[in-house]
């Protein structure tokens, strides 16, 4: 299985420069999900590494050698395309038998009779109808195997394209948004089925997608990207609790986590209009205005007057085993008329919570639980012990 | 208050047969009466001298027709005319199609410079090839002489005139085909290329079992047109060669103006014209059979 390494790979569209520097290794085994809004590059970056989209600069090694120039075939790649890409006039069978047929295609049987005859012949070889048989009954398909495309689901035709490129169980597997074009119910079944189909053929997946909740439960290792640059790269646990900058923290997780500009003022906190409370927690060395983040999960509801933050019930998103609020900050003052949810903050919490909308309610956390990220850059900071205690740099 | 309801609902039941109505007159009006006009001419003994006064004759016509070896000729040069300038033309406009569909610089001129023959009506592209053809001072000549072929007798030789209007014809209709079937390889779509170029398959095989399949019904359909045109053609034929030397290039149509104008014969004319009709129509069914057998292979 190759290890693939990424050295200051660019890619520019004439005067476009859609990804800048990218560096990076794909360890043997792994399951990297690209992570990142549509149009961040990383179909892009995909399609380099099967050799479909030219590299402008830097380097591409497979197991250390230069690939830049390698084509397709030379690499030995598998592609799932989001459009699954089948061959419409061939049956499944053929559709699936198509890169064994290629693998024993010799240029003499590009001669008209001959190619008829060699790819009648190699479909009917043990070891590529065994291959073939073998696959779909893997995924299922063994009913649908003298069927053509246009008769087939969208979730039969993903398996389709998965059968043929798992035929010829190739080292590295590369996902372009395969399940993008599934509806909600199969899109779930199809996330577990392709985790189970990596833990099954240990190869290495490239998987690329804009859906946060399939990186978080396939990857064994996630980058997030956006506008051609790595924002993070990390195990799901480490994006989604250490996130390494604004951006990564608002795209992972949903509701996104909560980021509140704060004026730190020793142990209290001062949120833009009249929201203050005490943190009783660590804070960012030596700042006093910083981005105060927490995840919904992490955030406690409370009476009025018993948390940290008194709010006001704005949004109440029932999803059944939990419900999902939305509170605007400030118990008397707070609008919670408007339809706006920029300034929320979410609190998800198991089960009914007991609040209507409108109701004054109260908000707790852990101090632990917090993330902080520099006000100017958005990256991530760590939180020291504050010790000193400043005067307030706004009143409420 | 029900009378003008249901009056209502009738005139608006009957707005789709209005619309109907107006390219069912046209095609009546212009084609349908024509062509049955033209039926029962081929059943009388019309003279173009008294046009209106033929007597019924039954199938006269088409006895005397099959009784002419000049209608297996002229049977025999339509069908080898229609068939080669079907093959030559819409494998240089697949060609052609293919060559210009990959962006290069220049593609935008290249293109149009391909369309010319197309733009040229067909009787200043036929005075175009007529001096082309001239014996003494014609390209053609130049060109062989040049190659050391010597002077060919391009439309005065029984042996070289029906190839000389095929390559007149070709150049017509090869950009046609070209335009419709670079339209064709625009909507094969990319992905299901390069999946066959992951798959490990070189260029002949993207070619042969991507694209192939996807531009065949187009490439089908226009070999229909093409088809139907040629056995339709007339004026390029005429006036490259009015249908000579000794009736070498005489196709059913020009035998048609033969028998009519110069033979005064209409009756027999619209029996030539029946079997032209009856050839487009073998045509189109061999067509209608094969896509209907694709539709039912692709459902499946």
């Amino acid at each position: 299985m190759p290890k693939i390494d990424f050295k200051g790979i660019t890619k520019s569209f004439g005067p476009t420069t859609v990804i800048r520097r990218f560096n990076a290794s794909v360890e043997d085994g792994e399951f990297l999900v690209l992570l990142g809004p549509s149009g961040c590059g990383k179909s892009t970056l995909l399609r380099m590494i099967a050799g479909l989209t030219d590299i402008s600069g830097g380097e591409l090694l497979f197991d250390g050698a230069l690939a830049n120039d390698w084509t397709p075939k030379q690499r030995g790649v598998a592609f799932v395309f989001q459009s699954y890409a089948l061959y419409p006039h061939m049956t499944v069978r053929a559709n699936i038998a198509f890169p064994l047929v290629m693998d024993r295609f010799r240029k003499w049987h590009h001669i008209p009779f001959v190619n008829m005859v060699q790819r009648w012949k190699v479909m009917r070889q043990p070891e590529v109808a065994d291959a073939v048989e073998r696959i779909a009954e893997q995924l299922e398909l063994t009913p649908l195997l003298d069927r053509r495309p246009a008769s087939l689901s969208g979730g039969q035709r993903q398996r389709v394209a998965l059968g043929r490129s798992l035929v010829r169980d190739p080292s590295l597997y590369l996902l372009d948004e395969p399940l993008s074009n599934l509806d909600a119910k199969l899109r779930t079944q199809m996330r577990s089925e392709i985790t189970t189909l990596h833990q099954k053929v240990k190869r290495t997946f490239v998987y690329v997608t804009h859906d946060q909740v399939e990186a978080m439960t396939m990857a064994t290792r996630i980058v997030v990207m956006n506008q051609g640059y790595i924002q993070q790269i990390g195990t799901p646990d480490e994006i989604y609790d250490t996130p390494a900058n604004t951006f990564v923290a608002r795209f992972v997780g949903a509701p996104p986590m909560n980021l509140l500009p704060v004026k730190v003022a020793g142990q209290t906190l001062h949120a833009e209009g009249d929201s203050h409370w005490q943190h009783d927690g660590g804070a960012p060395k030596g700042a006093t205005s910083a981005i105060f983040g927490i995840r919904p999960e992490k955030l406690r509801l409370t009476a009025p007057g018993a948390g940290r933050l008194p709010a006001r019930v704005a949004v109440i998103e029932r999803l059944g085993a939990e419900t999902v609020l939305g509170c605007r900050l400030g118990a008397e003052a707070a609008d919670v008329s408007g339809i706006s949810t920029e300034d929320l903050v979410f609190v998800r919490t198991p089960g009914h919570p007991g609040f209507a909308h409108g109701e004054a309610c109260g908000l707790d956390y852990d101090a632990g639980d917090v993330v902080w990220f520099d006000k100017s850059s958005g990256q991530n900071v760590a939180a020291t012990p504050v010790v000193s205690t400043p005067e307030p740099a706004f009143e409420g | 208050m029900s009378t003008p309801t249901i009056s209502r609902q009738r005139l608006t039941a009957l707005v789709p047969y209005a619309f109907v109505a107006v390219p069912l007159a046209y095609l009546g009006v212009f084609m349908f009466w024509p062509l049955l006009r033209q039926m029962w001419m081929s059943l009388t003994d019309t003279r173009l001298m008294n046009p209106t006064k033929g007597d019924f004759i039954g199938l006269e016509n088409y006895r005397h027709l099959l009784a002419d070896p000049q209608f297996y000729t002229s049977l025999h040069v339509t069908v080898v005319y229609t068939l080669l300038t079907v093959i030559f033309g819409v494998g240089l406009g697949t060609i052609s199609a293919l060559a210009i569909n990959r962006p290069f610089p220049g593609r935008t001129i290249v293109r149009a410079v391909l369309l010319f023959g197309w733009a040229v009506p067909n009787v200043a592209a036929t005075l175009i090839w007529l001096w082309i053809y001239n014996g003494p001072s014609g390209v053609a000549n130049e060109l062989t002489e040049w190659l050391g072929l010597g002077r060919v007798q391009w439309l005065t030789s029984i042996d070289m005139a029906l190839p000389s209007i095929m390559i007149v014809t070709v150049w017509q209709v090869a950009p046609f085909v070209m335009l419709v079937m670079l339209a064709a390889l625009q909507s094969v779509p990319d992905e299901v290329r390069e999946a066959a170029r992951v798959d490990g398959a070189d260029a002949l095989n993207v070619f042969r079992n991507v694209t192939l399949p996807y531009i065949l019904p187009t490439m089908q359909l226009v070999s229909l047109l093409v088809a139907v045109w040629s056995i339709r053609r007339f004026e390029i034929i005429y006036l490259l060669t009015g249908g000579g030397p000794i009736g070498s290039t005489s196709t059913l149509v020009v035998q048609i103006r033969l028998t009519a104008f110069e033979d005064y014969d209409l009756g027999l004319a619209s029996a030539y014209g029946a079997v032209g009709l009856v050839l487009a129509l073998l045509v189109a069914l061999v067509h209608f059979i094969f896509e209907r057998r694709r539709a039912r292979v692709m459902s499946k």
